[in-house]
């Protein structure tokens, strides 16, 4: 370590993680710096590396749904339903109405729950001693709880099967999201007021880690912080799935690019995903929303190739999936985590060591999900 | 209140020779006892003030409303095992850390905690408590570069950095200080209040002394030598338990030093009514404390060359503003 971990003389290489409190998990950086000022950031992956991809080509469609949820397990409900709907266009099953809807709901209140958690542990990035972050937790607590009361567990749902869910939702359930969400409607103005009238966080967010509309096309980067930087692109709207059409969904786009921007998409997103389920809700067609049993897997056609575009909190997700007899015979991720990784030593390059913090907390990584 | 102050003057007034050291000695034991007593409950009050602002609770379970918490994870720290890093230099290392302490509790030792009685009754005490508190920051400097990780050292080098910054407003709001009580005596100083406070007549400088104070006792939102985020822990990165207990120790004493002196410079330190001298300042101390606590929990750290910006651009000219105020008055 002590060699590979020396300057060239001038500059000073340290190493961050995979042990430390804003890796968020563990990741490694080896940062090169000039005193305060970041020359290079290297990251190394792989500490959490567990072949979930390799593992699920051994197992069934439907046993394979669990490894899915634990690749992001801040928002596992996208990352099940982006997997579905891959063995779904493969054995070409077709979604209830209802259940069409009712995902959507999920999927949103999933988007809702992780955003909040973001904004709590960036702000803890920031060095802002938890309180942010507790408040947050509460709010997303009540999320929790009612995706809980739908799949019975607070982070693991495996609620997903194919066609529609493993149940419908229990009655009375429509009632408690709209009061849930009427609760975290007014919290989230809170949140903003806190936030944007403190001096230090603007300080700290507005103009660091800037990336333009153009490099952020060319470095790939996904999600809020590709619409952090003025590119309209949602898959929700782009290649729209179940209803977003119908629910008039529109992209929230920011244009200065800065961390700050990257917090503000995620804020309006959550304004957003709100609308989006009271609208979903409203428009809910009663019916049967229960997907096939467990045990009932269709043999797929052979060698069938499928490719779903999901947009999940953290930003674009690609599942391609070779489709086998039982099981897929081949998956790969494109994961949003492991693109938007991937820009950091871009963006990172010339900001203060403090603002590396800051910039890898915008980026709202999931270390299990670049890892994989 | 808790001391016989009589008891003690009497001793000084003594013409035994022995009599007068007796009496500063067990002077000097009571305020090491006190700093002991207001550190294990400053220590309990700021876990307590942060959960209330975070939808928690605090300690509740050991002892009544949690009092005896503190003392459990004390002695747990102390049952851990201790580690000296191998690339440490070990006299600094293992020094540093005892010697700010003891550091701290002297300068308490020399402020005017009853007004009868106190080592820091002559001219330009206060200057000399300066002079003094100045240190902290290069023996941080001195533990985290002997940690021989870097971490440390990088939080060490911020903590001269800072020193740049406050340093220099303070110094500023303390010659106003001087001017208004004519007298650099701490004790003249909290005298000259009995009219007025001067937090009536310099409400600038109060406020420029207490940001100062807050990079100076590295509380957030200048908690950068420490920086858990970025640094791990900034300059005590490597240092293990047992030892950790003093740098808590010492945290809380020189929040406890802080407090106390904004309550004399400012706010009339023993002065108040029915109540004994010590009472009220420790009264005002501890809301003062709280308020301080209260930033914590609320403040996002700031970065360190905006750090330097705010010294230099924002309280070195308000400190100049407060000098002519003080002029003027």
């Amino acid at each position: 370590m002590g060699q590979a971990l020396q300057g060239d003389g001038l500059t000073t290489k340290i190493n961050v993680g995979p042990i430390h409190p804003s890796t968020h998990g563990v990741l490694r950086l080896v940062v090169e710096l000039d005193g305060d000022e970041i020359v290079n950031v290297e990251p190394h992956i792989g500490f959490l590396h567990r072949g979930v991809e390799k593992l699920m080509e051994t197992r069934n469609y439907m046993q394979d749904l669990p490894y899915v949820e634990k690749l992001d397990y801040v928002a596992p409900e996208a990352y099940s339903e982006a997997y579905i709907s891959a063995v779904e266009s493969a054995l070409g099953v077709e979604v209830k109405e209802r259940a069409q809807y009712l995902r959507v709901v999920l999927l949103e209140l999933q988007r809702i729950a992780s955003h909040l958690l973001w904004l709590g542990t960036f702000l803890n990035d920031l060095g802002h001693f938890f309180t942010v972050f507790m408040w947050a937790f509460a709010d997303r607590d009540k999320i929790l709880r009612l995706l809980q009361e739908h799949a019975g567990a607070r982070m693991f749902y495996v609620n997903m099967r194919l066609g529609g869910l493993n149940r419908d939702v229990p009655p009375g359930f429509e009632e408690e999201v709209l009061s849930v969400l009427g609760d975290i409607e007014k919290r989230i103005p809170m949140y903003e007021s806190y936030l944007e009238k403190n001096e230090i966080f603007m300080e700290r967010t507005k103009g660091i880690g800037a990336i333009s509309s153009h490099r952020a096309i060319e470095l790939g980067v996904t999600g809020p912080v590709l619409r952090a930087s003025g590119v309209n692109f949602d898959i929700r709207s782009s290649k729209s799935y179940y209803v977003y059409d119908k629910l008039n969904f529109k992209p929230q786009v920011v244009s200065s690019g800065d961390v700050f921007a990257r917090y503000k998409v995620r804020m309006l997103e959550m304004k957003e995903s709100i609308r989006l389920v009271r609208e979903a809700i409203r428009h809910m067609p009663p019916g049967d929303a229960v997907g096939m049993p467990i045990r009932l897997i269709i043999p797929a056609p052979k060698n069938k190739e499928v490719r779903v575009y999901r947009e999940t909190p953290r930003g674009e997700l690609l599942i391609y999936m070779v489709a086998g007899q039982q099981g897929p015979y081949r998956v790969s991720f494109r994961s949003p985590s492991f693109i938007n990784l991937a820009a950091l030593p871009e963006i990172a390059k010339g900001a203060h060591y403090a603002d590396l913090f800051a910039i890898l907390g915008s980026l709202d990584l999931v270390i299990p999900d670049v890892d994989r | 209140m808790l001391i016989g102050e009589s008891w003690l003057v009497s001793l000084l007034n003594s013409p035994s020779p022995y009599s007068e050291a007796l009496g500063l000695f067990a002077y000097a034991v009571f305020v090491g006892l006190l700093v002991i007593v207001v550190d294990y409950f400053l220590g309990w009050l700021e876990r307590k003030i942060v959960a209330k602002a975070q939808l928690r609770h605090g300690p509740t379970m050991v002892g009544k409303f949690g009092l005896l918490q503190n003392l459990a994870d004390f002695t747990k720290l102390l049952a851990k095992a201790s580690y000296l890093p191998k690339r440490a230099d070990r006299l600094l290392f293992t020094l540093a850390l005892p010697f700010m302490l003891a550091l701290a509790i002297f300068l308490i030792l020399l402020l005017p905690l009853v007004p009868s009685f106190g080592f820091g009754n002559f001219a330009s005490s206060l200057v000399l408590v300066f002079a003094l508190f100045s240190f902290t920051p290069l023996f941080i400097f001195i533990a985290g570069a002997s940690s021989g990780n870097k971490f440390a050292e990088i939080g060490s080098q911020r903590s001269v950095l800072m020193l740049l910054s406050y340093e220099l407003p303070m110094i500023f709001v303390i010659a106003s200080l001087g001017i208004l009580a004519k007298s650099l005596n701490l004790f003249a100083i909290v005298q000259a209040q009995s009219k007025m406070w001067y937090i009536f007549f310099l409400p600038i400088g109060f406020f420029v002394f207490f940001v100062s104070m807050l990079a100076e006792l590295e509380r957030s939102p200048f908690d950068l030598r420490e920086a858990d985020s970025e640094l791990i822990a900034g300059w005590l990165t490597d240092v293990s338990a047992p030892s950790y207990t003093l740098a808590l120790f010492l945290d809380y004493t020189k929040t406890f030093f802080g407090s106390l002196l904004m309550a004399m410079l400012f706010f009339g330190g023993w002065l108040g009514p029915v109540l004994p001298g010590l009472a009220w300042l420790l009264v005002k101390a501890l809301i003062i404390a709280f308020f301080i606590m209260l930033v914590r929990a609320t403040a996002v750290r700031m970065r360190i060359d905006r750090v330097l910006r705010l010294g230099w651009y924002v309280l070195l000219p308000l400190a100049v503003v407060n000098l002519i105020i003080a002029f003027i008055v």
